[in-house]
Order: structure tokens, then sequence, then C-alpha cells
């Protein structure tokens, strides 16, 4: 039973960190209950009727996920740094490898112009600029395969029809 | 010692032995992860237009390097014999190296049916490739790995990549829905996996499948439960990835969602990589305790024969009818796991093999038939097929009737020998189901085949062959459809048709590839009314399914090279 | 050469793809001649691996080419093999060599018809399923190829299929067959339990090891699939109705290939049948009927075809007669002399059909020997030959089964003694009625109230003529190896005969009848005594007039009411069950249990269905739900131990 001591000594320790969080938490907290106008968005002006969208330009994201690669290249860096020495030339040659690799999804982002912030050149030529002609095809539904719209989702893989292609089908 | 080496505080520590490496053992995976990269790089640096093209001639050199790799190691493996290289992690045997030529096939196969794919959807480049080829790395390693950890690994380098390859088309939402749908419940899995590993390892105190085999054999395990809890955790794990019932849900939606072939690609490398892990860790590391898991493999593969061959009963769906259908020929290969000798394995490792060509074939015609978009999957599709264009339909049935185990084909002997070997494990009663459902299995093939020869504009008629409560519901949506479609005559409803108005869209997809429409080999020449519903059958997809039929055909009349190629792999087993 | 044996199976297959791919293009004529070609060749390959056999020495005369295994499956190993010895060698040459007249005959016979390349993509995959049967060198393989003859016959025989008689006569075929092959089958599983091996030298090696009772039961079970195939009583109805298909398929199932597999099969296995007699005097007890009443039932048929046709039957039992006494050269001297006459009969009644514009009705014919020349000669020789006149091919053959019955089993010698005369008979009543008389195809009333004759003559088409020289050149050729056919095995020259020729095969279970050249003498002078008279009898009754109803018996006519007896026995029954099983099966009991299953999926399904139901929630619940039902096994292993 032994073995399974240190097990119950970081049951207990979670669960004691879980509780201490939202003692302190209450303890710490300022008691006055917010009014109205503290939560809203802006404390002056005039209060919004309906939530405004957040929109990001997705390019956010790819400077996020690109800083996770370099930041994950980083976090595998420093262990082997510590022991760069006992490693000798095998860890160097492993980590040259490593840095290569991470090197060229750097690359694939920028030929794909993912750090390029002004409107790509190529990516216009790709993508059909959008027209008044075509964004009035989409509206009224006319389906023009040029605008590049969302897909009409196949019923298929709706959840209801997913049902009804199960057996309830033949029922 | 390892808190020093962790904290680095002794520089005069001495080095660190790192393992002897031996690089032949794993040239096949090397190969494919640093074809990947290759084509990251090249695809990164030519023009835009090129892309698609370099790719393609990349990912097809890469697969053959790798395809021949694994031939040099099986030689290797002949003359020098199996053994354990890298710090025990990996198993260069027959077995191992069985899979990295299935999965090197597979591969090589799906570049070529994915070129026409990418051209013709304008989806995006060579990407598809790259993680087509990390996922086919991954199974290869599934299928060398010698300790659970590394099972994991390459059961996650696999699986991550599928996930995003699932995702590829992204202009279809099924696509995303797909791909994440797989992703959240192959996490779950993947979880509950590495659950069952640590309880494994708690129980023998190893990962290392020897080690645990010969603690297994040593000593009687005292807390039994640990063990048996892992094994089940470990089953969990590995039957979702087979798509084996009831851990089969997400495979309809997926395969329905992710494009096509990806499809196949997934049906084919996925399996080949969870098959061979299972067979590996249970038969040869668990084979103690074969009481333990053999009733769980049993239900699993009951539950898989004919929950699979009963829901695809109803499918109207080509792609959700081919899921259902390949959860049905997973329950086949469990047959062979079953067995849990050798038998059961070379049974299992010959079922596999020939499904990739089978699979991958079959979703090189759908692939075709689906056009711009990816979404013509429903049955009436296929109608008269083969008077438009026979030698696809003439393909494409050979390839059905080669999963229902048709003689002649290299299906029959599949079944065959997995029935066999069960038979000879004394499981009567499963070889009895797998018998009744590859019968049941064989009307929905067949289903498809008698589409194709069926006029094109007969409605109804298929309807009477739907299970009978079906049946309502397919003629309402039979008639509605021939309503609507036939008198149009050419059927222009399709985009295609419209698209290739507007200036030959398919041709602008495609620049610089042949495309070889079979119209030109056929019999006889359509109508003007018929060769308007023609696909165009890219050359590459073409060449792809010609191999995949030829192999079908040749080694169902031939099939002692195969069948002898599976049974020196298990021979050559660890 | 001998390496080259597969080649000979081979050159029809290709024959068969080219067909498949290319036919349509290919187009009438041309697809026929390719296909012609193919076996022709196929012929020539045959020939000269004969000639290469001849040098081996004929104590060891038997080669088996393995090209593959082709099951290797745990106790089951399969090859594909295929063995040439005397006995296939015969049966390939004359498979080959009658095939390709026929193919060659076809290409005119077929012309016009619009599916041309149709007929001669399943003339080549049976051409290649018969050597298959032939050559294989195990009971499965030849399985295969027994199954591609009978589904090739059932092509054939409903090639018109519009016609429903033709649809119908098909479909009989292949049930009447289906029931012979369900013998097949369970002698191979039989063969497979006791020997563990399908090959026949294996077996026949083995044979002492497993008992005489199960040698008799797997003997018996393979004459149910002979029986089956070469359409011995009871299963000899759907001969009849085969003559549905084109008259060189006619030809093509009935002289060369397809009925004589059974004989063929029996005399493969006699070893098998050497070692057990009682199964041996089954054989030949049945192949005795058969040519009797098969015989009887010729006598009377109005339709030309159908007179030829159980004429084979009636053939065909007394190859089954030989086989059974133990006289496998008799049988495949008579299989051979069989091909050849009765290969002309058919060709030659197709030459008349053809040039009376497809009138089959032997009432309607007469005097065509004033129009028809060269097939009336030679159809004289063939029917000369088939009465078993000397010196032509018949009177040998048949002498040669009759002498080995005589000695060992005297009651079938009478039986078919009565038989041959049967024989002589009724094959001069069609001679006499086709091109004797006077021109009664002018008058084109209805005749024959009651037959089922398909066609008529229509007037206006003009007088008959002969045909074109594709139709007759394989008439000449067969009408001279019907005529000289005999020197293959003379009884009093027995060095480089055709009994010498297979005799390595049978070897120690041929019967020897060790009779005297008196005896031999009497029974030769008393065959041809038996074939004179009749043939005499025939002509003097026939020649003149057409209508003699007391010697068509209604009951003779119908085939001795088989067809009504299987009516009665299974047709109606199962005509009964089937609409039992339609109407109150099918409506209650099968709608029943399908509503049923469907209430049921929809009742407990419905967990099921609330699972598939595109959520991934539900999705993951059902794995957890696995893993809840895993761990829950465990638990109870736990306790268990």
């Amino acid at each position: 039973m032994d073995q399974y001591l240190p097990i119950l000594v970081l049951i207990v320790l979670g669960l004691l960190f879980a509780a201490l969080s939202f003692v302190g938490s209450s303890m710490l907290a300022p008691k006055k209950r917010p009014t109205a106008a503290k939560v809203a968005p802006y404390e002056c002006g005039i209060v919004p009727d309906i939530e405004p969208p957040s929109r990001f330009p997705v390019r956010f994201y790819l400077v996020a996920m690109i800083f996770i690669i370099f930041d994950i290249e980083i976090v595998f860096l420093y262990p082997w740094a510590v022991v760069f020495h006992q490693l000798g030339t095998f860890g160097l040659v492993e980590i040259l490898v490593f840095a290569g690799i991470v090197f060229v999804s750097f690359l694939y982002l920028v030929s794909n112009g993912a750090l390029s912030w002004a409107p790509a050149k190529h990516l216009e030529r790709a993508m059909p600029s959008r027209t008044s002609d075509s964004t009035i095809a989409r509206i009224s539904g006319n389906p023009d395969p040029l605008a590049s719209g969302p897909p009409v989702a196949s019923p298929d893989v709706e959840p209801a029809a997913a049902a009804a292609s199960g057996p309830g089908q033949a029922a | 010692m390892s808190p020093s080496l962790l904290l680095g505080v002794a520089a005069a520590t001495p080095r660190f032995r790192t393992p002897h490496i031996d690089y032949l053992s794993i040239l096949p995976i090397l190969i494919m992860m640093g074809g990947a990269v290759a084509i990251v790089v090249v695809s990164s640096l030519v023009r835009r237009q090129l892309r698609t093209g370099v790719g393609t001639l990349l990912a097809i050199v890469t697969s053959l390097a790798a395809l021949g790799a694994s031939l040099t190691q099986w030689a290797d493996v002949a003359d020098h014999g199996a053994k354990v290289t890298i710090a025990g992690a990996v198993a260069y045997d027959g077995f191992s190296v069985f899979i990295q030529v299935t999965v090197s096939i597979a591969m090589l196969l799906t570049v070529l049916v994915g070129d026409g794919y990418l051209r013709r959807e304008d989806v995006g480049g060579p990407e598809l490739y790259v993680l087509a080829l990390l996922s086919a790395s991954g199974a290869m390693v599934m299928g060398s790995a010698n300790d659970l950890i590394v099972i994991f690994l390459g059961l996650e380098i696999m699986s991550i990549a599928l996930y995003v390859l699932a995702a590829f088309n992204h202009r279809r939402t099924e696509s995303g829905e797909a791909a994440l749908k797989y992703f959240i419940l192959g996490s779950f899995s993947s979880a509950i996996f590495v659950y069952g590993i640590a309880l494994v390892y708690g129980a023998t105190g190893s990962t290392n499948l020897p080690e645990i085999a010969d603690y297994l054999s040593k000593n009687v395990v005292a807390s039994n439960g640990v063990l048996l809890a892992g094994l089940a955790l470990l089953l969990v794990g590995f039957g979702f990835k087979i798509a084996a019932v009831p851990f089969h849900m997400w495979s309809p939606d997926v395969y329905q969602g992710a494009p096509s072939p990806v499809t196949g690609f997934m049906a084919a490398v996925a399996k080949a990589g969870a098959f061979a892990a299972l067979l590996r860790v249970f038969v040869s590391s668990f084979g103690a305790e074969r009481a333990d898991w053999q009733p769980i493999v049993w239900a699993l593969a009951i539950l898989s024969l004919v929950v699979g061959a009963v829901l695809a009963l109803s499918q109207r769906d080509v792609k959700r009818m081919l899921a259902y259908s390949s959860i049905n020929q997973a329950g086949f290969i469990l047959l062979g796991v079953q067995a849990a000798d050798g038998r059961g394995v070379a049974a299992s490792l010959y079922y596999v093999f020939v499904y990739t060509f089978m699979i991958i074939g079959t979703f090189a015609v759908v692939t075709v038939l689906a056009r711009t978009g990816d979404r013509g999957h429903d049955l009436s599709e296929y109608r008269g097929l083969a008077k438009r264009q026979p030698l696809l339909a003439g393909a494409l049935a050979i390839l059905l009737l080669a999963q229902a185990g048709v003689p002649f084909t290299t299906g029959f002997l599949a079944k065959f020998q997995v029935v066999a070997a069960a038979v000879d494990a004394h499981s009567y009663a499963l070889a009895a189901v797998a018998m009744a459902s590859g019968a049941i299995a064989a009307f929905f093939y067949l289903r498809v085949a008698i589409a194709m020869y069926s006029p094109a504009g007969a409605s109804g008629d298929d309807a009477s062959h739907e299970p009978a409560g079906a049946a309502g519901a397919g003629v309402g949506g039979e008639a509605g459809s021939a309503g609507s479609g036939s008198p149009a005559g050419s059927g222009m409803a399709d985009p295609v048709g419209a698209a290739g108005g507007r200036g030959g869209a398919v041709g602008v997809a495609a620049p610089g590839v042949a495309m070889l429409s079979l119209q030109v080999l056929t019999d006889e020449a359509p109508s003007p009314e018929v060769a308007g519903r023609t696909v165009p059958v890219p050359a590459l997809a073409a060449t792809a399914l010609g191999l995949a039929v030829a192999f079908t055909v040749v080694f169902g009349i031939v099939p002692a090279p195969i069948v002898d190629f599976a049974h020196r792999a298990t021979l050559l087993f660890l | 050469m001998l390496h080259v044996t597969a080649l000979i199976i081979l050159l029809p297959l290709v024959g068969f793809a080219v067909q498949l791919f290319f036919g349509r293009r290919l187009a009438d004529p041309l697809a026929g001649a390719v296909a012609t070609i193919f076996v022709a060749a196929s012929f020539v390959v045959a020939v000269g691996v004969f000639v290469d056999l001849l040098g081996v020495h004929a104590a060891v005369r038997s080669f088996t080419q393995v090209l593959w295994t082709w099951l290797p499956v745990g106790g089951l190993h399969v090859d594909i093999g295929f063995t040439v010895d005397p006995l296939s060698m015969t049966m390939v040459l004359f498979v080959t060599g009658i095939s390709a007249l026929i193919h060659l005959y076809s290409i005119s016979y077929m012309r016009g018809d619009k599916d041309f390349p149709k007929f001669f993509l399943y003339l080549n995959l049976f051409v290649a399923s018969m050597l298959i049967l032939v050559l294989a060198d195990n009971l499965l393989l030849t399985f295969v190829g027994w199954e591609g003859v009978g589904t090739c016959s059932y092509w054939l025989i409903s090639f018109w299929f519009t016609r429903d008689s033709a649809a119908s006569a098909g479909k009989k075929a292949f049930v009447y067959n289906r029931i012979g092959d369900a013998g097949f089958l369970v002698a191979m599983f039989l063969t497979f339990e006791k020997v563990g091996s399908l090959n026949y030298s294996v077996i026949f090696s083995h044979l002492h090891e497993i008992g005489s009772g199960n040698i008799t039961a797997i003997a018996l079970l393979l004459f149910v699939g002979a029986v089956g195939k070469s359409a011995q009583i009871p299963l000899f109805p759907w001969l009849a109705d085969a003559m549905e298909g084109p008259t060189p398929v006619s030809a093509l199932i009935h002289a060369a290939t397809m009925v004589t597999a059974g004989v063929y099969l029996m005399c493969r296995i006699n070893p098998l049948l050497h070692a057990a007699p009682d199964a041996s005097l089954t054989v030949a007890s049945v192949g005795a009927a058969t040519a009797l009443v098969a015989g009887t039932i010729a006598a009377t048929q109005q339709d030309i075809k159908k007179v030829l046709a159980f004429s084979t039957v009636s053939q065909l039992g007394y190859m089954m007669l030989a086989v059974g006494t133990g006289a496998y050269e008799a049988a495949i001297f008579l299989m051979i002399a069989h091909a050849f006459y009765k290969g002309l009969l058919f060709l030659g009644a197709g030459s008349v059909i053809h040039g009376l514009h497809d009138n089959q009705d032997l009432k309607r014919m007469g005097n065509l020997r004033r129009y028809m020349k060269l097939t009336f000669w030679t159809f004289l020789v063939a029917t000369l030959a088939i009465a078993a006149v000397p010196p032509l091919v018949g009177f040998w053959a048949k002498g040669d089964v009759l002498d080995a019955a005589y000695a060992r089993y005297p009651v079938l010698w009478v039986v078919g003694i009565i038989a041959a005369l049967f024989t002589a008979y009724y094959i001069t009543r069609l001679t006499a009625l086709a091109f004797f008389g006077e021109d009664r195809w002018r008058d084109h009333r209805p005749h024959g109230v009651g037959s089922d004759v398909a066609g008529g003559h229509d007037a206006a088409a003009g007088p008959p003529h002969e045909s074109p020289w594709p139709m007759t050149v394989p008439l000449v050729v067969l009408a001279a190896c019907a005529f000289f056919g005999g020197v293959l095995s003379l009884p009093w020259y027995a060095k480089g005969t055709l009994l010498q020729w297979v005799d390595p095969v049978f070897g120690a279970n041929l019967y020897n009848a060790h009779q005297s050249a008196g005896m031999l003498w009497t029974l030769g002078v008393v065959d041809a005594v038996v074939a004179v008279i009749g043939v005499t009898v025939a002509y003097r009754i026939w020649a003149t007039r057409s209508e003699h109803p007391q010697l068509e018996p209604a009951f003779l006519q119908k085939a001795w009411y088989i067809n009504e007896a299987f009516d009665f026995a299974i047709g109606r029954p199962g005509t009964r069950l089937a609409a039992f099983t339609a109407t109150v099966v099918d409506n209650r009991v099968i709608d029943g249990a399908v509503n049923g299953v469907a209430a049921l999926v929809r009742g407990t399904g419905g967990a099921l269905r609330r699972v598939q139901s595109g959520y991934v929630r539900n999705y993951a619940l059902a794995i957890t739900v696995g893993i809840v039902a895993l761990l829950g096994f465990m638990v109870t292993r736990l306790w268990w131990s």
C-alpha cells in the first residue's frame, strides 16, 4: 500500500488547492456587488442594444500560432542546452534537425503570406474578388459557383438526417 | 542520478550513452518524414501554379522510395533475422516490414488519387501529401513499435495528421464537421489509451513489450485488476482506431465528411497501423492473458460484423455505406486477432494488405464520381454508370465484389483465411456470424453494382431491393430524384455541367495533366446525351485504380505470393 | 511442348477477354473470326502437346503442370495444376477440334444476330471452362470448370432470352445441373474429410485408407453430379429443352463438351469405381436404362432437334454403361465417335433449319435431298454411323461397349441391344422424314397438334437452299471422321490404337472381357444385323408417309411423362409452396417479421438511433458505455478467477 501513498497525498493536495482557491478568492474579492453601469462595456456613452460582433482579423490567430511554434522550439531548446555537453555531437545534430524542421514550417508560413499584413496580391489572384453582382447573386440565393459563399451543407450530416440514415430510417 | 541530470548541476557527470541507432530499421519512416519536409520546402519555393504538380511528383517519389526501403528491409530481415533496435524501442522484424510495405503502397495509391482531387477541388496544394506522409509515418511507427509509449507516439503522429486531413476540403462544411468530431473523439480515445498504458505499466513495471511478456511469464501479477483494466482500456483505444463497434460511431460521419481520397487513405492506413499494434501488443505481449482479452475481441468482432453489415444496408450515401462496410471488414480482421495464433495473425495481415488495395481503389472511383464539390455520393449518381463509363463501372464492380469476398479475388481468400483461423481456434459461433454477415454484406455491395448496371432513367426498381421498412421512403426519394433529374436528360443539376459550359472549369482546374477520359477506351460510342454525364478520369487516378484492380484480380487468381508474404511476416515475428 | 499445356486453356481465355473488351468493336463477323482463331490455335497447341506426349514412354505418360498454388490455406492446399495424360489429351484434342469447327460454323449461322459478339464471348468461355474441367489435376479445379461450363450453357441456351421458352429452358438446365452439382460438392467435402486432399493422384493413392463404404459413397455422389451433367435418368429432361439455344450451341453442348463431362469425370475417377463394384453396377444400370428410355422417346419426336437431343441422352447412356462395365476405353471411343456423328447431325440439322428458314418440324420437311445435296450426303453418313452400320465408326464404338457389357452384365447387354435397335430406327426415321418423301415444306398448314415446335417455313422465302461454305466445311470434315473414325480402335489390331493409347491411365482398372475371336465375331454380326433391321424398318415406314400416329404414342412423345412427373412431384407442390409462401408466409410471416423488426428497431433500437445522432457527445457516451462494459467484463473475470 505504501506505493499508493504519494497518489493519496497528491489527491489531497489537489483538493486542498481547489478549496483554497475558492476560499481565497471569496476572501479577497470585493464584497460590494457591482452596479449595472459598472458592468457595462464602457462606463459612459450609449448602452448598446445588441452585443457588437467582435471580429478579429484571422491573422491575429496566425501570429499566435506562429508564436506557439517558436515557443515550443524554445521549450525543447532549453533542456537541451542544459545537457548540451553530455549529449555531444549526437545532440548537436539532433537539435539542428529539429531546428531545421521548425524553420521549414516558418518558411511555409512566409511563403503562404502569413506574415504579410498588406492584402496579398496572389491571394487576390487565387480568389476572385467579390463584386456587387456576385454579392447580389449570392444573397438572392442564386447558386453561383464562382461566388465564394459558404457551401450549402448537405443535410446528411445534420444531426436529424444523420439519425435518419441510421436504423431509425428502417423503422 | 536523474535529479542531478535534470538540474544540470554537475557538468562533470559522464556523457549520456546515446542508443545505437540502426537507421535501416527505421528507414521508411525517415523517408516518409523527410519527404514531407522536402515537399513543404520545395512547394514553398516554387511558383503557386506548380505546387500541386511538384508535390505530387515528390510524394510519389517518396512513397516509392519508402516502398523500396521496405523491400530492402524485407530482404535484410529474411537474411539476418529479426531484432530489436534503438534501445528496445523498435522491433525490426517481418511483421513491422510487412506493415511498412502496406503503408507505403497505401500512400502511393493515395497520392495518385489525390492529385486529381486537388486539381479539381482547388482547395490547397501539396499540404494534403505532407499530412498524409506524416500520418503514414505514424502508422509505420505503430507497426514497428516495440514499446507501448512508442505505439502511442505513432498513434498520435498518425491521428493528428488525420484530423487535419479530414478537414482538408475547407469548402465543405461536412469536412470541418467530420474533422472536429474525429478530433474530439480521437483525443478522448487517446486519453483512454494512455490511461491503459499507465495501468499496464503499473501492473508490470514496464512499457516495453518483450519485458512485459517476460514479466507476465515469470510472475503471477498480484493486483490482476490493474492489468486487466489496462488491457481493457488499451482495447478501447485500438477499437476506436479500427472503428470496432461500439467505438465506431465516428466513422460514418467522418468517412462521409472527409475528402474522398482521404477517406480511402484513412480506411487503409489507420486500420493497418492500429491492427499492427493491436496484433503485436495482444498476441505477443499479452498472449499469456488471452483468456482475459479474447472474449472481448470476440464480442467486438461479432458486434462489428453485425452492426456494420446491418447498418450498411440502409445507406443511400455510398461513402456512408462504405464506412459501415469498413466496420464490417474490421470485424472480419478481428477474427484473426481473436484466433491469437500464427495463422490468425497471418490471416489478419493478409486481410489488411489486400484491403488496402480494395478500399483505396474503391475510393478512387468514389472520388472521381463525386465531381467538383465532392458531393455526388448518392446511390442514384451511380445509376447507369456502366452505360456511360463501362471501364470505370467494371473496375468498381470488381473492387466491390472483392470486398464482398467473391472467389478469384483477393477478398475471397482474405475472408476465407480469417474464418479458417477462427474455426481452427474453435470459435465456431464467431465464424458462423462472420459468414452470415458476409452474406448480408454481399447484398449492399451488389446493390451498388446493380445500380451501376441498370439504366440511368429507371426509377423505383432499386427501391424494391431495399429493406422493406425503408422501401417507402426509398420509393419516394427515388421517384423524386428521377422526376427532377431524368427529364433534363443530361443531369444538368450538377455544377460540373454548368461550370463546364463556362470555359471548362475542369480543364482549368487541371492544367498540364492529361485528362484521360476512360470513355475513349469504352466499347461503344455514347450518345451525346449520355456523354454529357461522363466524369473525367484523371490519368493518375486511373493508374491507381488500375493498380488496385490488377492486384485484386491477379493475386486473387494467384494468391500464393501474397499469402506466403503474410505468412513469412509472421514467421519473422518477434 | 508439354510445358505449354496451360496455353491450351489460356488461348480460349484470351479469346474470351478479347471478346469481352473489343467484341462490340470487332462486331459481325470479325468477332467470330477472332474467336475461331483462338480456339483453332488452342487445337494446334493441343496437337503439339499430343505429339510430345507420344514421345514419352507409355508407362510414365502423364505430365502435370502446376502453374501456382491456388488455395494455400492451412490443411487445404489446392494447386492450379493441369494434367495431361492419354485420357485428358484425348478429350482435349476432340474438345478443341470440334469446338473450332463449331466456331467456324457459327460465324455463318449467327450472321446478323444483334448479339453476335456476345455469342462468341460465351462460346470462348465455354471452351475454356471445358478445358479446365478436362485438364484439372484436382477435384476443386474440375469443379470450377464444371460450374463454368454449366453457367455458360445457361447463357447459351437462353441466348435468345426474349423468347419465353428459351429463358425457361436455360433456367431448367441450370436447375437440373445444380441438383447434380450438389452431389459433386458433397463428394468433394467427403473426400477432403477422409483423404485431406482434393488432388486426384493423392486421392487415388490413399484409397485403401478410407474404407470401401466411403469409396462407394464418394463414387456415387460424383455420379450424381455426372447424372446431372450428362443427362441420365432421372435428370435428363433439361437436355431436350436445351434445344431452345442456337443450333451450334446444341451441337457444342451435345456433341463435344458439356454432356460428356459427366462421362469424363467417371473415367477420371476410375480407381474409385474399380474399388466400388456396387457403384459400378449402379452406373452401368442407369446408363443402360437411359440408353433404352431415351431411344424410345427419340423415336416419336417431331422436332428435329429434339430427336437429336434424346438421341444424345441415349448415347450418353451407352457411355455410362461402358464406364460402369469398366470398359473405359470403349466409353472414350464412343464419346469420340459420338462427337463426330452427333456434331455432324446437329450441324446438318442446323443447315436444314437454316435452309428452311427456321423450320424445325420434321413433318414439314421432306425431299430435301434434292435441294441440299451436300447436307444430305453428310447427314446420311452420320445416320449410318449412329445406327452402327459397319464399317462406320458407330459400329466399332458401340460394338466395344456391348461386347464388354455382354461379358460382365449380360442383362444389360440385352437392354443395350434393344436400345441399339431403337437407335437405328429413330435416326433413320429422322433422315427419311427430312430428306425423302414429298416436299411437305411447301404446305404450311399447321401440323403436329400439341407439339411445341417453334418457327415455321414461310413459303414466300423461296425453296430451301444449301448453306454457305463456313457451314458446309465442318460438315464435310466431320463426315470424313464419322466414316473413317473406326480406325481409332479396331478389335483385331491393337497396336497404335485408342485402347493402347489410353491403357496407361486405366491399367488394371480396365475391365478385360477375354472373349474369344469367335465370340467377338458373333457379337459384331448381331450388332450389324440389329442395325440393318432398324434402318430398313424405319425407311420402309417413314420414307413415303409422314403420318403414323399408332407409332407415336403420346406416352413416348411426352418423354414418358417425366416432365409431368417432376411437375407433379416437385413442380406443383413447389408452386403451391411458393404461392403459399407468397400469400401467407410473405404477407404474414415475413412482413410480420419485417414489421416486427422495424418495430423492434424503433423500440429497442431507439437507443442506437439516438446514439448515431451526429452529436459528438452521444458518440462519446457510446464509447464510455463500451469502456464500462469492458471494465465490467474484466471485473467478472476477477471475481470468477
